[in-house]
């Protein structure tokens, strides 16, 4: 069998989530209204919002707010889509429809590449709305025209969000391992922990999960080939995810 | 009798050292409805799941068509519809489309889909429900919007884990007279249930099932069909309690 009726599946209880559609709202409503909200404090000249923009203190106009954009992305993306990967993967288990995807025509591999395939669509879905949405606020605020440079950083933006779905991959297996929605909560939290570890230790941009967000704010600090790393994540994750579904048992 | 669909041969299967299923030997012909009978725990559940392929045995192999369930392919899995424990509904989708998405899993061409929806919802009588979210639904709406979607797709072989529990008389008539139609138009059906008297209305043969083993059969015209099934078990826990 194809894929194509597992995807329409997906897609059905992806679209009708409260879940998912809050989960959406808050984070890209969350980003643009944080972004807006420290950029004019920032502004002011509000000296505790300088000492946390670091770098982008210095800076001004649509170069520091959407770099600050990318900061709060870089963090709120990844939990965001861990839990709704989460959501898509550990519901099965909590509310027990898991039996009911046994003993049919479509395989459970191809059911969870579904998931995953409909929840990549829907990341990038989220990215079209949040670099609308990022942008419409910098006119907002009255940036004026972006040049050159926040254009770059838009699109890089744009591509955080994008890479920051990938990286939450692991969520899917977490959450079937584990048997419901926590675990990959958990598994996501941990991921984001990591990523901060790593950058702080100095070796980010070599750590797979830390190098998106690194490279959206200086793209001079991340090589290529560092940022192709990050495919390995989703990779590794989905295919260890897919075998767990392909091998799994109702035995607890 | 017609050739058999559903099979169980040495069936056996232990959790953390206790064995919940054991040595277990089954066969539902097409145009019969098999009914397993036991007390809570006696491992009914467990057997269902083996025979689909929800748990791996430990020892024996469980049969669809002569295929064994672990290597089965989509044509065989396609004739099978089942029930075990949850309905298989999502809470956020409407009664219709919940009904869609189990016709869609299970090969159900989409050209069809409408009107095998449509039949459903009218079989099961939950067509006012049709724009419903199922999270809105009485349990007993939502079991029948649940036997609905596992049997949608017209199954022949069809294995139902006690689909009494939450329907309401009218609803357990319905099914009744579904599964003697079903058989009665050449489905294999194999049914769990822990009330003997629905049992033995719509039973051509029924095993009794006590601490994992097929204890032994009865007959479903007997008069005092309770008494006979307490017999069974209790004679089998005395043979048990023996040194």
């Amino acid at each position: 069998m194809t894929l194509a009726p597992a995807i329409w599946v997906e897609t059905c209880k992806l679209v009708a989530s409260r879940v998912v559609r809050s989960t959406a709202g808050l984070l890209v409503g969350g980003v643009g209204l944080l972004a807006a909200s420290l950029t004019a404090a920032a502004a002011a000249g509000n000296q505790q919002v300088l000492a946390q923009l670091g770098p982008l203190a210095s800076a001004d106009g649509w170069t520091r707010f959407v770099g600050v954009a990318i900061q709060i992305t870089a963090a709120a993306g990844l939990l965001a889509f861990g839990v709704v990967l989460s959501w898509a993967t550990g519901r099965e288990f909590t509310d027990g429809t898991i039996s009911g995807l046994f003993a049919l025509p479509v395989t459970k591999a191809i059911l969870l590449t579904a998931k995953l395939m409909v929840f990549l669509v829907w990341t990038a879905a989220v990215a079209v709305a949040l670099l609308a949405v990022v942008t419409a606020v910098g006119f907002a605020l009255g940036l004026g025209l972006p040049d050159r440079p926040a254009v770059a950083a838009l699109g890089r933006l744009a591509v955080l969000t994008l890479l920051s779905g990938l990286l939450a991959v692991p969520a899917a297996w977490a959450a079937t391992i584990g048997r419901g929605l926590l675990p990959g909560i958990a598994s996501t939290v941990i991921t984001i922990v990591l990523a901060q570890v790593a950058v702080v230790a100095g070796g980010g941009a070599w750590f797979p999960i830390a190098a998106p967000a690194l490279w959206a704010s200086d793209p001079s600090a991340v090589s290529a080939l560092q940022l192709v790393g990050v495919a390995v994540v989703p990779l590794l994750f989905g295919v260890l995810a897919a075998r767990a579904w392909s091998r799994l048992q109702l035995d607890r | 009798m017609g050739e058999i669909r559903l099979r169980a041969h040495r069936l056996s299967r232990s959790f953390r050292g206790q064995t919940v299923v054991d040595d277990v030997n089954l066969a539902v012909p097409a145009g019969r409805v098999h009914a397993l009978v036991g007390l809570n725990g006696a491992g009914k559940t467990t057997l269902l799941r083996l025979l689909l392929a929800m748990l791996r045995p430990d020892g024996g192999t469980a049969y669809i068509d002569g295929h064994d369930v672990k290597d089965a392919d989509k044509g065989v899995w396609r004739q099978v519809g089942h029930l075990i424990e949850h309905p298989f509904v999502y809470p956020e989708l409407d009664a219709q489309t919940n009904l869609a998405v189990a016709a869609k899993l299970r090969g159900v061409p989409r050209a069809a889909i409408p009107g095998f929806v449509d039949e459903s919802m009218s079989l099961w009588v939950i067509e006012r429900y049709a724009d419903r979210r199922a999270r809105v639904l009485s349990a007993g709406n939502l079991w029948r919007l649940g036997l609905a979607a596992a049997l949608i797709h017209r199954p022949e072989i069809i294995v139902l884990d006690e689909p009494t529990n939450a329907l309401d008389p009218a609803g357990i008539i319905l099914l009744r007279e579904y599964l003697l139609r079903r058989a009665g138009s050449g489905a294999a059906v194999l049914v769990s249930s822990h009330h003997l008297d629905e049992v033995a209305r719509v039973a051509d043969r029924i095993t009794v099932i006590n601490r994992g083993r097929a204890i032994g059969t009865l007959d479903p015209g007997t008069a005092g069909i309770e008494r006979a099934f307490f017999e069974l078990v209790h004679a089998d826990d005395e043979q048990e309690a023996r040194p």
